[in-house]
């Protein structure tokens, strides 16, 4: 399947003139059994997609929510391979949903481009999004990227210049990453007009379906986003929200389980701002 | 004003090889094309270089000297002479790219510099540059830096700066420049001041730029003291500013060896050590391509070395094309042979080194009988009294029955 089972999920979005809900997950953070507890959660409750996160040392792009969870998810002792054996697991239980996943540059590129995406891909993986490698060195994952036929997926933000975003939308499959607003992840959580005027000049620069992340927190922003997205990407929140969960499961809970329930609560409260 | 791309080479190149290159998050971006867009537009500013001229020779104290070290020549063997950064205002070379980089920043009407620091010398050359020019300065550092170097967390705080202690990670110098790259991307009115010649495109070219003038100055004197050029011209290396300064102004001679010293620390382990060169594998770290110390799976090692400006897990690029087209090689130095490097020098010359400059010297006190009548330049790229506790701590149990 790989990047045309992502394609066929947000141009189906696209044509509904509908949106839907892309959660992402970093993975192995309370342990790889309960990220595949999770990602069935949230194809159960009607994720669109998932961005699997890919544990990194330094995740310079991301705030203080997911660097805990990617440090949390190494300590755990979270590897490539162990990810790479997740997501053939949910595949081979009949896990369904695009997966993008979502790595810093270095673990794909130390690993050697052509390999890493050859194993994601041959794992059931469909898409890569890598939020240090802007499109000045796309270069380095092209041929690999291709040769697996996984989705590449980039990014453009406020103050990407207009022939940036068109650039970067050609070599987008699936869907375009749109940043609404400028900073880190997880720290802002309105869009705002100047948002929307961004959505807007993003809108009219390309027909590449849009993936739209600001820090979404819950059911309103889904809906101040929705009109001009595909998918709206939900992280820093639901990540927290799941850890959290499982901090307060009682000593005789499933954690795994609780962190499962509380993952597609949290879906299913967002989808309410894609119907208000 | 949103840029389309960028005007000069991002990559380092050596044969097939290429190093640097911009990996940075896309909301870095256009403060990349801005700065690239700034630093070249001040390069060919009459008035810029001009006043960036005046602020080194009347404000820093440039030239510093090139002085023959004919005691500590004699004790080891080797025609030894030290370029002396160790004397430039705040006590270390680094003032010559916070001048720089700070003139940029008001160029590019920025009212506040961020800078991360490791030794703390790149921080307080950042709040004094700042302080100078009349910027607000925010500085990033490891919460094990700062225990290590106190004195220069009090000289930033005099010089009026705010300093962030950062406590993610290792807590040192890596995770300052991770905290000051996230703050600078939500922070439009600041400029970021790297310190390293590292980082993305175009800060390596820009530090490195800034620098040179340590090589150009060097030759120029060595030439006129000595009547010719070094056999070799040696430095410490962490991100590698000190060495690529003083590498700029030989790397055409090809008569002079080029040789970087990096923290050897305690061992060759995992984990012991801040030799890139020799632990590490090709790696992006910090928005560029170089060596890097990391597992099997791209996660970053951590790293260990009595200097705190060593104690980081990748290196500038430059250097990374450098070694690959074969024209500087990368040695290290242990903790306890840049202490011995430290010790000569004192006790020789009147001069206490930084540690992360002794272990150039103490790179020179090992191989002293290979290189056995041998024209040595070091640069001494800055000056000890920021390492006295350290050092202390270190030394004091020694003292009793030490005969040298």
């Amino acid at each position: 399947m790989s990047a045309s089972r992502l394609e066929a999920v947000t141009t189906q979005l696209a044509q509904a003139g509908e949106c839907g809900i892309a959660p992402y997950v970093t993975a192995g953070d309370g342990g790889l059994e309960r990220t595949l507890a999770v990602l069935q959660a949230l194809e159960e409750a009607g994720a669109a997609c998932v961005e699997l996160g890919l544990p990194f040392s330094d995740p310079v792009a991301d705030g203080p929510l997911l660097q805990a969870a990617a440090l949390r998810s190494l300590e755990a002792g979270t590897t490539f391979e162990g990810v790479v054996d997740l997501i053939a697991r949910y595949r081979s239980a009949g896990g369904a949903l695009p997966i993008l996943a979502f790595s810093y540059a270095n673990p794909i590129l130390s690993r050697g481009a052509e390999e890493a995406c050859s194993r994601l891909a041959g794992a059931g993986a469909d898409g890569l999004l890598i939020p240090d490698l802007p499109v000045e060195e796309q270069t380095c994952i092209a041929g690999a990227v291709q040769a697996a036929d996984l989705a590449s997926v980039f990014f453009v933000t406020p103050t990407t210049a207009d022939a940036r975003i068109v650039r970067a939308a050609e070599l987008s499959r699936g869907f375009l990453y749109v940043i609404g607003r400028t900073g880190i992840t997880g720290t802002r959580t309105e869009l705002g007009r100047e948002g929307s005027e961004f959505l807007a000049r993003v809108r009219s620069l390309t027909t590449c379906p849009l993936g739209v992340g600001f820090g979404i927190n819950g059911p309103a922003e889904v809906a101040a986003v929705a009109p001009h997205a595909q998918l709206a990407i939900v992280g820093s929140a639901l990540v927290e929200h799941v850890h959290q969960a499982a901090l307060a499961a009682a000593p005789d809970q499933d954690s795994d389980a609780v962190s499962a329930r509380a993952a597609a609560h949290f879906l299913t409260h967002l989808r309410e701002g894609l119907n208000p | 004003m949103s840029h389309e791309r960028f005007e000069r080479p991002t990559r380092f190149t050596a044969g097939a090889d290429s190093f640097g290159g911009v990996f940075a998050p896309e909301t870095l971006m256009d403060n990349l094309f801005a700065l690239e867009t700034a630093w070249i537009a001040a390069g060919e500013d009459e008035s810029f270089n001009s006043e960036l001229t005046r602020l080194l020779e009347t404000y820093a104290g440039r030239p510093t000297p090139t002085y023959h070290a004919r005691r500590l020549s004699e004790a080891w063997g080797v025609d030894l002479w030290l370029k002396r950064e160790d004397l430039l205002h705040t006590g270390a070379h680094k003032l010559n790219n916070t001048l720089g980089q700070c003139l940029l920043a008001r160029s590019m009407g920025k009212k506040r510099i961020l800078a991360e620091t490791g030794a703390g010398q790149h921080g307080v050359a950042s709040a004094t540059a700042a302080a100078l020019l009349g910027l607000e300065c925010v500085v990033y550092m490891g919460a094990l830096d700062a225990a290590r170097q106190a004195p220069n967390v009090e000289r930033m705080r005099l010089l009026g700066a705010g300093v962030r202690i950062v406590e993610h990670g290792q807590r040192t110098l890596k995770d300052a420049i991770n905290e000051a790259l996230r703050a600078w991307v939500t922070d439009t009115e600041a400029h970021y001041v790297l310190g390293s010649a590292l980082g993305p495109h175009p800060f390596p070219s820009i530090v490195a730029g800034y620098q040179e003038i340590i090589g150009h100055e060097a030759r120029a004197q060595f030439l006129t003291a000595h009547g010719g050029l070094p056999d070799l011209a040696v430095a410490c290396v962490g991100g590698g500013s000190n060495a690529i300064g003083l590498f700029r102004g030989f790397v055409d001679d090809a008569g002079v060896e080029l040789v970087g010293v990096e923290a050897g620390g305690v061992g060759t382990e995992e984990g012991q050590h801040a030799a890139r060169f020799k632990g590490g594998r090709p790696g992006v770290l910090h928005g560029c391509l170089s060596y890097l110390l990391q597992d099997e799976d791209g996660q970053v090692q951590a790293t260990r070395s009595i200097s705190a400006g060593l104690d980081y897990p990748s290196v500038g690029p430059e250097h990374a094309a450098l070694r690959a087209a074969g024209r500087a090689r990368y040695e290290s130095a242990t903790d306890e042979e840049a202490l011995a490097g430290f010790k000569d020098l004192a006790a020789r010359e009147g001069i206490l080194a930084a540690l992360e400059s002794s272990h150039a010297l103490g790179w020179v006190r090992r191989e002293r009988e290979a290189l056995a009548g041998r024209s040595v330049l070091v640069n001494l790229s800055g000056r000890g009294d920021k390492d006295m506790a350290t050092i202390l701590e270190v030394l004091a149990p020694e003292q009793d029955g030490e005969g040298s």
